[in-house]
């Protein structure tokens, strides 16, 4: 600690190692309590399909659908002090013959912050219904809500919940 | 900084870097928001760094004893001569 060097290298070295021993803590906490959850309550949503908009088949062969519906989700209890962004997306599952589960994205939307994540909309899918092949005809189709939570120091956590199913209509629109 | 005040110093940055980040937690996880908890900690160590880097007056309380000079003129350093360079250097004598 004789040169004024030495004695800064030591504080940086230290404050830096403590720093991150802070963001290990902050992150660890927050996995098992939430200093703002008032209630414990859970993820609450719905979503119904309003209509078929279109209902192909692609040239290559592939099914091709795009829909109508009505989201309403409530990601309210998920955010914490160390959340940085919610990102929830809407996936449609299904079984088929050639595959087991297939897994398609809908919609996706980013949440920043605790007051945006209690909200209702009528959206198309942002990302059209495509299989792999021509199995969709009268399909029963599970949505199910995905979400990850990212925070701001620490690992994202993932989890999801069903909302409801529907079925494809038996003929191409 | 003589020896006294540098593990003073030591200590101080220790213990207030330690505080520091002890209070910015509970600070941040009582009023829930991570931007006071670093800035807090960064509060912390700036303070530390004022307190602790530059070359405070109560650091040099305990002045180094240097060696008397009346002690050191009884043990004289060995002059070299043209003699002494033409023969092999001999080891310096010890001083006790």
């Amino acid at each position: 600690m004789h040169s004024f060097a030495y004695r800064l290298n030591t504080l940086l070295t230290f404050s830096l190692l403590l720093l991150a021993v802070l963001c290990g803590a902050a992150s660890f906490l927050d996995a098992f309590n939430s200093p703002l959850s008032a209630s414990s309550s859970h993820v609450q949503a719905s979503a119904q399909v309003l209509k078929v908009n279109r209902f192909r088949r692609q040239l290559n062969g592939a099914d091709e659908v795009s829909l109508t519906f009505n989201v309403s989700l409530d990601v309210q209890p998920l955010f914490t002090w160390n959340t940085k962004q919610v990102f929830v997306f809407l996936a449609a599952e299904y079984e088929t013959p050639k595959n087991a589960l297939n897994q398609i994205s809908l919609w996706d939307h980013i949440i920043l912050d605790k007051d945006q994540a209690k909200f209702q909309t009528k959206v198309t899918t942002k990302y059209p219904l495509i299989d792999q092949g021509s199995n969709l005809r009268g399909r029963k189709v599970d949505l199910i809500l995905h979400w990850h939570v990212m925070p701001k120091t620490g690992r994202m956590i993932r989890d999801k919940l069903h909302l409801s199913d529907f079925h494809l209509p038996e003929a191409y629109t | 900084m003589d020896w006294q005040g540098q593990k003073l110093a030591n200590i101080l940055m220790q213990i207030i870097l330690v505080v520091s980040t002890i209070t910015a937690f509970g600070i941040g996880y009582s009023i829930g928001s991570f931007q006071m908890m670093m800035f807090t900690y960064a509060g912390g160590v700036v303070l530390t760094a004022l307190i602790t880097v530059p070359n405070w007056q109560f650091f040099n309380h305990h002045h180094l004893k240097w060696l008397d000079p009346s002690e050191a003129e009884r043990h004289p350093m060995p002059q070299l001569n043209d003699a002494a360079v033409a023969a092999p250097k001999k080891k310096a004598t010890k001083i006790k």
